[in-house]
């Protein structure tokens, strides 16, 4: 655990590092980003492009009205009629005519000016000497008289708007392409970390999952990688879109005026000034809130489980109010954030119109003394809002980050813990295992120093029963963790068919043990998928045999469904004894060549217990057997009996053996049944 | 904002939400009224700008009217400052308030849910909801509500500044196609929200996948299950993610076709505006400004989208949360409730027929059964007999019908709940403790007890030490589910958790099934002594922890099958002797192999 921690704080430091992890991961739909990348970059020339149609439209079509005509003989197919005479464009032909005219515009108003000679309406055209044609005009033209004359001009607009429409079409094919090709690559990412990470805690040992409260470990698999996702789907690209933004209207900014670009950009060391302590509160923040998140979610969830007891003892009252202060210290880590967001965004604000106020000051003096033009100062009033609109991007980009970031802490952090208990490089496979079973001087301690197993040393020969009795933290269930390897001893030599079990594969090792549990697990699903779990190799045969052999399929055939009868969460629904019931025909139908029971028979009754006594002695009979049990009955048929306290081995020999002996198994034996003293015949 | 109907009314018209609303509605109020403002000041900084601008083309401004103009400025930017910080503390915080105050109701309410919802109901699926559906919830009451009053009032004020300074006509078939964005996105927020519900669904099915593998890892590892696990895993990860991928091909369309149509939009601009222009109807500048307008509206479209998507997530959640809600409290205090505080240990049971919901026969039958104050009940029977059902109706988990069972001579149904399971103490089969101290774990149900009590309990239970033999001991803090401690310790602890109530009833639950004989003999004799003359009732399989009880009964198939002491079910001849042979059989082959040892 201390290791972790270190390694917490290592992150913290090395985002650097961190980055560089998580881009490992989108190496394989490099592709697939790029190509995005490659459309976000023509998507947003397109997009740049676009005004510039608009206003080439109006300087080209609208505001463009120096087309000089010629007078026509007869109505021509493009011509017009102006008062008696018909005319049509010169279009350059200077010599078919005599007569030329053209349209001026004075005070948003248009007039048509003809008689002209060729050179007078050129000169019109270059705006010179327009005076004396402007003081000398009939009356306005109407809407209808412009819709004649400049038939051109409307033809163009229309031709210019159906490339609008067309480039506007092939940006939404590219931007909706662009999207989903980022989308598909980021989701591919997460489904693959997630497998990985799920994977990752299938190799860490028993210990990891004892240590660590369920509900945050599924957090890491579920919402810490969901919280990647955009990292991946909107960090990437915006960023990258936000920056050539950024740099674009900056190097334009310096193109036009290098003294008002330098100017204006005094204030950017503010917003990152400003963005650093927001950043820094933020964090600090956020940590917080995700702290007591983590911690409410798992008090409502651990006591969605405990209800039964909450309702039972009736705390209902005191339950809430723990439940309503922890909320509330959520509630005020909430409006802390919103606090420190509420203060940021504004204050950015304020700098963006400190920013014009600074261009009114400077840039206005500098228009009037005529240094800049007009339209410097109307392109810098633009620019200044093109400035802050990517750096608010990036903070909001950096927040997303920043949460995706915690989360990859939280998830390398996993991906860094390893397995106490892993395969050597020359660990081998069992075949044809015999069953015996030997403990040299194991010494053993789940925390340091606190021995739990002392020198313990004992032989169990293939197919023999050994039944292990002792008081409760005598260590008899600690020597069946061992022996699936659950747990590593610190000292001694644990031996299956004279192969020390570390130099087994583990795998190897556990399939080839049964281990009923002292608690028994039920998944959600059926009675069958809970005999056979995850094996499609066993058949139904197998399952009812191995169910008949345990006597389960009893209360199984009475179910609704039988073998198909759903099973909810972990088996509520059904009773203690037929839970055990179920977990015998899973090991069963496994067919283990060594059997572990744990106290398996301790929480059924006297009638079951009989009838699993029954089939107990039955694969007993060819597997080597370790029983963990304080009923005598069960101990009757152990060939071997080792007396554990204290976690050590005090005595050991058949239960007859063991009684003549008056030792602590007499003492232990006795004490079962002194209760029983009523019977009339003793 | 009319395709946001089935978002916003739902929200809006659920009587659940508006009481918050209501409770909410200043801060709403002012909220809104500051964003309102605020738009209109913020339209007038590039016109004061433009002011400077024009003015300066004109010629008709010296340097030192520049100040003034700054000064407005930088006046109208600190206002809208404050307004902005207003705005955010008074909206999201109501939003973050109900987000606080409907996750308390959540809560409250799911502690008075029965078992009966427990059993139907996933932990993970219960769990999404509070987690989930409210962020949902407080997304579509805290930023959808913004959104939608910011883009109304952006909206409004430029579509009438369109039509009054410009054209009426441009603007009504500029607006048009813009208007379809409103039905597009109508359709895609109805796909949006169907594609949604999946996508959750694919999430909590991986939640409940990963939660239920990580509670089972102990069979999964004994099983060598790991690989088959992860492969399985694999199936469930790629449902959400073709789940997800659905939802984002439709949520990707949303921003593309808002551009799509606002590209319609100015496509008409630029040509029948344009049109318009050149026969003089509208100047060029008339013409610019229409297309800057139209660039306006498109972030009130935009935010429309956005918050149908909002309000529609929102409104699933709300339907969602008001399901648990609305969902009866069925064992609650009956209207002919006595005022009773305490009660004393007389049981009554009288013809008590009971079936479970869900069950097709009768679970108990016809059971007739009187303790009297202080005297200890044994209950023997087989698994599925009906002794757990006793139980549970004897402590309300789930309600016997009506004058069937007494305590103190009265119905328990009119004795207030509260009372009744104060007055009982309970040590369940499965011990299950609380990610707490071992100290609060022992005094969950008193809280305030003193050391002294809390460690005697531990004493009685024989606990105590083990309890010192952890580092912190009594404020050792238990793993999740108690998992750090052996099943035998949990039972004990558990078993100190009823004790220490001291409760004029106790029932232990087959709860010493995980303790060797010789602590469960220590503990059977400190009952002997701190429970005499108290009630008991002692649920076993195994004779010798029931043999010594005043009164025993034999339950079969949820009938009373035998009932006496000891001696008389001995007697009888029936099951209980039959069960009783058994273990006599057991013991009587160890007496003869002792004896022949002996000999």
């Amino acid at each position: 655990m201390s290791k972790i921690k270190k390694n917490d704080k290592e992150y913290k430091s090395l985002d650097k590092d961190l980055l560089k992890r998580l881009l490992v991961y989108s190496k394989p739909y490099a592709l697939i980003i790029f190509s995005s990348l490659i459309l976000l970059i023509i998507g947003v020339i397109l997009e740049l492009y676009q005004p510039v149609i608009l206003g080439k439209a109006i300087d080209e079509y609208i505001d463009n009205y120096s087309t000089i005509y010629k007078l026509s003989i007869d109505s021509e197919r493009d011509g017009f009629q102006y008062q008696d005479n018909y005319f049509v464009e010169a279009s350059g032909d200077t010599s078919s005519s005599p007569i030329f005219a053209i349209i001026v515009k004075k005070e948003d108003q248009y007039y048509f000016l003809d008689n002209l000679l060729y050179s007078q309406a050129e000169e019109i055209v270059k705006k010179e000497n327009t005076t004396s044609y402007l003081n000398n005009l009939s009356s306005p033209l109407t809407s209808d008289e412009l819709k004649v004359m400049r038939k051109s001009s409307i033809d163009g607009i229309i031709r210019v708007a159906i490339k609008y429409l067309l480039i506007t079409l092939l940006i939404f094919l590219i931007n909706y392409g662009q999207a989903i090709l980022l989308q598909y690559s980021g989701q591919k990412i997460i489904f693959n970390i997630r497998n990985e990470v799920f994977s990752h805690f299938m190799t860490l040992s028993i210990d990891y999952f004892n240590k660590n409260p369920i509900g945050k470990i599924v957090t890491r698999v579920t919402n810490d990688t969901e919280n990647l996702s955009e990292m991946y789907t909107s960090v990437i690209i915006n960023t990258l879109k936000s920056f050539f933004i950024l740099a674009g209207v900056m190097i334009s900014m310096l193109i036009f005026n290098i003294r008002l670009s330098l100017i204006t950009f005094s204030i950017l060391p503010f917003i990152v000034f400003f963005t650093m302590i927001f950043r820094h509160y933020s964090r600090i923040i956020n940590r917080d809130i995700r702290k007591r998140l983590a911690g409410l979610n798992s008090f409502i969830s651990e006591t969605i489980s405990g209800m039964k007891i909450v309702q039972i003892f009736a705390v209902e009252d005191e339950v809430y109010s723990e439940f309503k202060s922890e909320n509330n210290k959520l509630k005020k880590s909430y409006l802390d954030n919103l606090k420190a967001f509420a203060t940021y965004r504004p204050s950015i604000y304020l700098l963006n119109v400190v920013a014009l106020a600074l261009l009114i000051s400077f840039g206005g003096k500098m228009a009037i003394q005529g240094s800049i033009s007009i339209g410097t100062l109307i392109i810098f009033q633009r620019y200044i809002g093109k400035l802050f609109e990517p750096i608010n991007q990036l903070s909001e980009q950096f927040n997303i980050l920043q949460s995706a970031m915690a989360s990859s802490e939280r998830i390398f952090e996993v991906m860094d813990t390893q397995s106490d208990i892993k395969d050597d490089e020359d660990a081998i496979e069992l075949e044809n295992v015999h069953g015996s079973i030997e403990f040299k001087n194991v010494c053993f301690a789940y925390n340091e120093n606190e021995w739990i197993l002392k020198n313990v040393s004992f032989t169990v020969s293939p197919g023999q029963t050994v039944a292990f009795v002792g008081s409760t933290g005598a260590g008899k269930t600690t020597i069946q963790n061992l022996i699936t390897r659950y747990y590593d001893i610190q000292k001694g030599e644990i031996l299956l068919d004279g192969i020390n079990i570390k130099n087994i594969k583990v795998k190897s090792l556990r399939s080839n043990i049964g281990q009923m549990l002292q608690d028994v697990f039920l998944f959600t699903g059926d009675i069958k998928s809970n005999i056979r779990l995850r094996d499609e190799n066993i058949s139904m045969d197998k399952i009812y045999e191995s169910s008949k052999y345990v006597n389960a399929d009893k209360f199984i055939c009475k179910l609704p469904d039988k073998y198909s009868e759903k099973v909810f969460e972990r088996g509520a629904t059904f009773s203690t004894g037929q839970r055990q019931l179920i977990s015998f025909a899973r090991t069963l139908a496994y067919n283990p060549s060594i059997l572990i029971l744990d106290e398996a028979t301790a929480n059924i009754d006297t009638e079951t217990e009989s009838l699993i006594q029954d089939a107990m002695g039955k694969i007993m009979k060819d597997r080597t057997t370790l029983v963990v049990a304080h009923r005598l009955s069960t101990i009757q048929n152990a060939d071997k009996i080792i007396v554990l306290h204290k976690g050590q081995v005090v005595e050991n020999g058949t239960h007859q053996e063991l009684l003549v002996q008056k030792g602590m198994y007499y003492d232990l034996y006795k004490l079962q049944y002194d209760d029983n003293n009523t019977k009339p015949h003793s | 904002m009319y395709a946001n109907k089935d978002g916003i009314f739902k929200i809006v018209n659920s009587k659940y939400m508006r009481a918050y609303f209501n409770k909410y509605k200043w801060n709403y109020f002012f909220g809104l009224a500051i964003i309102g403002i605020i738009d209109v000041l913020q339209l007038r900084i590039p016109l004061l700008i433009g002011k400077v601008i024009d003015n300066i083309g004109e010629s008709n401004l010296v340097e030192s009217d520049l100040s003034e103009y700054v000064k407005q400025v930088l006046f109208l930017g600190l206002i809208i400052v404050v307004g902005r910080f207003g705005w955010r503390m008074f909206i999201f915080r109501s939003s973050r308030s109900i987000e606080y105050d409907v996750r308390n109701d959540l809560f409250k309410h799911l502690e008075f849910l029965s078992q009966r919802y427990y059993n139907q109901n996933k932990t993970g699926d219960i769990m999404a909801h509070l987690t989930n559906d409210l962020d949902a919830l407080r997304m579509a009451v805290g930023p959808g509500v913004l959104m939608t009053f910011d883009a109304a009032v952006l909206g409004f004020l430029t579509i009438y500044n369109m039509s009054t300074q410009i054209n009426p006509r441009l603007t009504f078939f500029a607006v048009l196609p813009l208007s379809l964005i409103i039905i597009v996105t109508a359709i895609l927020a109805k796909i949006m929200f169907r594609r949604y519900k999946t996508k959750q669904e694919a999430f909590a099915g991986l939640s409940d996948f990963t939660q239920e593998n990580f509670s089972g890892i102990n069979v999964i590892k004994a099983f060598v299950q790991e690989s088959k696990e992860i492969k399985a895993f694999k199936n469930v990860n790629y449902n959400a993610f073709n789940k997800n991928m659905k939802m984002l091909i439709i949520n990707s369309l949303l921003h593309p076709i808002m551009a799509l149509i606002t590209g319609l939009s100015l496509t008409v601009v630029l040509g029948y505006g344009g049109y318009l222009a050149v026969i003089n109807i509208i100047t060029i500048g008339q013409l610019s400004a229409f297309v800057q307008f139209i660039v306006m509206l498109i972030w009130p479209m935009i935010a429309i989208g956005y918050t149908i998507n909002l309000f529609s997530m929102g409104a699933a959640s709300l339907t969602r949360i008001e399901e648990i809600l609305n969902e009866d409290i069925d064992i609650k205090d009956s209207e002919s409730v006595k005022d009773i505080k305490k009660t004393g240990g007389s049981i009554e049971i009288k013809n008590l027929h009971f079936t479970y919901p869900q069950s097709g026969s009768p679970d108990l039958n016809d059971i007739n059964l009187s303790i009297v104050d202080g005297k200890t009940l044994g209950i023997l029977g087989r698994t599925g007999s009906g002794k757990s059902t006793l139980v549970n109706l004897l402590l309300r988990l789930y309600d016997p019908p009506g004058n069937s069972i007494f305590i103190d001579g009265t119905d328990i149904l009119d004795i207030p709940l509260h009372t009744l399971r104060k007055s009982i103490g309970y040590v369940p089969q499965d011990s299950f403790l609380f990610s707490t101290t071992i100290s609060k774990n022992i005094d969950f149900g008193l809280r305030n007890s003193s050391k002294k009590d809390i460690v005697n309990s531990a004493k009685y239970a024989c606990v105590h030490d083990n309890i010192m033999g952890f580092s912190q001991q009594y404020d050792t803090v238990i793993g999740e589910r108690g998992v750090s401690l052996s099943g035998g310790q949990k039972q004990r602890i558990s078993i100190a958790r009823g004790l220490i109530k001291d409760p004029p009833i106790l029932i232990l639950d087959d709860s010493l099934s995980a303790v060797d004989t010789e602590t469960e003999n220590k503990i059977l004799s400190h009952l002997n002594i701190i429970r005499k003359n108290k009630t008991n009732i002692l649920i076993s399989h195994r004779i010798s922890t029931l043999q010594n009880s005043d009164q025993i009964i034999v339950l079969d198939k949820g009938s009373i099958v035998e009932k006496g002491s000891h001696e008389e079910l001995i007697l009888m001849d029936g099951l209980y002797n039959h069960i009783y042979k058994k273990q006599l059989l057991e013991k009587a082959i160890d007496d003869t192999e002792v004896s022949e040892v002996e000999l």
